[in-house]
């Protein structure tokens, strides 16, 4: 019997609602039950999808390729650590979130990121833009809750509406782009696009790059690429430390398959493509200009934490940018592979110390290697591979970059992706410096870890290595 | 006769109205009513270009379809939108964007 693949959305999407509706029915059971439901949950799902084989889905609309399969696994599996990082973040939402009893709040809060995965699974299947478009907006819209999630917390509040109002000036930009689209090729599905696009006529191409452009900047403020980067400082810093992690991942991650299969279609006219590519160029340089330099000076961790993804952004255009080289797209993809690690990494251990020091300061980082020489150990490992240091996920993912930067001759950027790398040094190092030759300012005892975030930790530095050491791993991704 | 031209004139203008009105309003209840604009300024150029992109002697009703899903995820985005403004007017007695800058560093 075969399984269609388009049932693990709908599986995802129940469970999601089904944890919604044993919230509401169990007033005295302890909500971080329903967490641990969702992650079995989605483990099951990831297995799955470890299983199935990539194939021929009957729609139109949808594919299953080991791209698609690739994204599906990702944001899955960034939703369990997100999961579990929740439930170390659950005693601060209970401080912000108002109610009758003492976990209100806490069933949603587990319950809508598994809402948020469906829309992310679906928008990896997605080559149509009406499909594209409403897997974005489900994404979201969920994300516009959880972000203003802490209700009785001011800088939670204002991220919120700073998100809404820039995410739906986004949704603008990209509908209006795809009705452009439309207009000219008289299609809203990118392979269908792709065929068409060779016979279009030479008085059309100002139209549909004008459509181009218009879909290009609306993923551009989902992905955070600069200019349209100015809301990720002060969302990342607002939302729920898991919230933020879950933005700069899952979000930012499923903006860029988007990307890649819109930039993919528009491959098929060169005089319109090579438009887009120089789009794209542009985009990639000021990001990683402006991510790299911006990071110098921050003081608070998790607004580092928020430039460094711009700056990652920055690296991951780089290779869409080459998309003319043949590896463009696996680069892309092992980029991101070991950006879930190295990110989640630090913000697991982010949200254990910040809640425990009770700030994000990196000034509360100081002296950890002697309270706690396991969690300094985890961040010092995600700030090498953030940096790039050989041997760890990071280096592999942006030699890769650079690789697919040279075979398309993109020499600039080459050159300025290597100076941007020098920064990164910089203000990574910042952090290690803390932790490693800061004395302790005043509470010196060790930072209680829960197992199952031990557990996580570990798994994630074990990986960091291993994908750093073996890097014919990495190629199994794409299977 | 009004052409395909005219349709698209119309949402050229929505769009921009929205657009300036994002840009250049400091009320969020306003701003927020300027983006639901921009959406509108696509819903309009959508059926614009289904009605004469005849096929079959038929309009192409996929960008119809297309305009369903834009109105309903508006209307979703309203809905948890206003929530928040209204989450935000509480706490803080202010919809001025103005008055958001605890954030900043």
């Amino acid at each position: 019997m075969s399984f269609p693949p388009a049932l693990l959305e709908l599986l995802v999407l129940c469970l999601g609602l089904a944890l919604l509706l044993v919230e509401s029915f169990t007033e005295k059971q302890d909500r971080t039950l329903l967490a641990y439901i969702g992650m079995v949950g989605l483990g099951v799902i990831f297995l799955i999808l470890q299983l199935l084989p990539p194939g021929p889905t009957g729609m139109a609309s949808y594919v299953f390729d080991p791209v698609a399969i690739f994204f599906k696994k990702f944001v899955v599996l960034t939703t369990i650590i997100v999961l579990i990082m929740s439930v170390d973040y659950a005693t601060t939402i209970q401080r912000f979130v108002p109610g009758i009893s003492s976990q209100a709040g806490l069933g949603e809060f587990f319950a809508i990121p598994i809402l948020t995965c469906a829309g992310m699974m679906w928008m990896a299947s997605a080559i149509d833009f009406i499909l594209i478009f409403v897997s974005l907006e489900l994404v979201t819209i969920s994300f516009y809750v959880l972000v203003a999630f802490m209700r009785r917390n001011a800088s939670s509040l204002e991220a919120g509406v700073k998100y809404l109002i820039l995410s739906a000036f986004s949704t603008g930009f990209f509908a209006y782009g795809a009705a452009w689209i439309f207009g000219v090729t008289g299609n809203t599905n990118l392979v269908r696009i792709q065929q068409v696009l060779p016979a279009l006529g030479a008085e059309n191409y100002s139209a549909i790059l004008f459509g181009a452009l218009l879909v290009l900047v609306g993923l551009g403020f989902k992905i955070a690429a600069a200019p349209f980067q100015f809301w990720v400082p002060d969302v990342y810093q607002g939302a729920p430390t898991p919230i933020t992690a879950f933005l700069s991942v899952g979000s930012k991650a499923v903006g860029f398959i988007v990307l890649l299969r819109v930039v993919q279609a528009f491959q098929s006219l060169p005089p319109v493509g090579d438009k887009v590519v120089a789009a794209l160029i542009i985009l990639a340089a000021a990001t990683l200009i402006y991510g790299n330099l911006a990071a110098l000076p921050q003081t608070n961790l998790k607004r580092l934490l928020a430039y460094s993804s711009i700056g990652h952004a920055g690296y991951l255009l780089m290779a869409v940018a080459g998309i003319s080289a043949r590896d463009s797209g696996q680069a892309v993809v092992i980029y991101l592979a070991a950006y879930l690690l190295m990110t989640l990494l630090s913000f697991l251990i982010l949200i254990i110390v910040s809640n425990y020091a009770d700030g994000d300061e990196i000034v509360n980082f100081n002296g950890l290697s002697q309270r706690s020489p396991l969690l300094a150990f985890g961040l010092l490992v995600a700030m090498m591979s953030l940096a790039g240091v050989p041997f760890t996920a990071g280096f592999l993912g942006k030699f890769l970059v650079f690789k697919v930067a040279y075979e398309s001759q993109q020499f600039v950027l080459l050159a300025l992706g290597i100076i941007t790398v020098g920064c990164g040094f910089y203000y990574y190092l910042k952090v290690v410096r803390a932790m490693y030759w800061q004395s302790a300012a005043s509470n010196g005892a060790t930072i209680p870890v829960s197992g199952l975030s031990f557990a996580t930790i570990v798994l994630l530095v074990l990986f960091t290595f291993l994908l750093g050491i073996f890097p014919q791993m990495a190629t199994g991704l794409l299977r | 006769m009004v052409t395909l031209n005219d349709y698209l004139l119309a949402s050229g203008l929505l769009f921009s109205l929205g657009f300036a009105g994002v840009l250049l309003r400091r009320n969020i209840i306003v701003i927020y009513m300027a983006l639901e604009l921009m959406l509108n300024a696509s819903a309009l150029a959508l059926v614009g270009f289904s009605r004469f992109h005849v096929r079959d002697g038929l309009p192409d009703y996929n960008a119809q379809i297309f305009v369903f899903f834009i109105i309903t995820v508006a209307a979703a985005e309203v809905a948890v939108g206003l929530a928040i403004i209204v989450a935000l007017f509480r706490a803080r007695q202010t919809t001025r964007v103005e008055d958001l800058t605890s954030l900043r560093f």
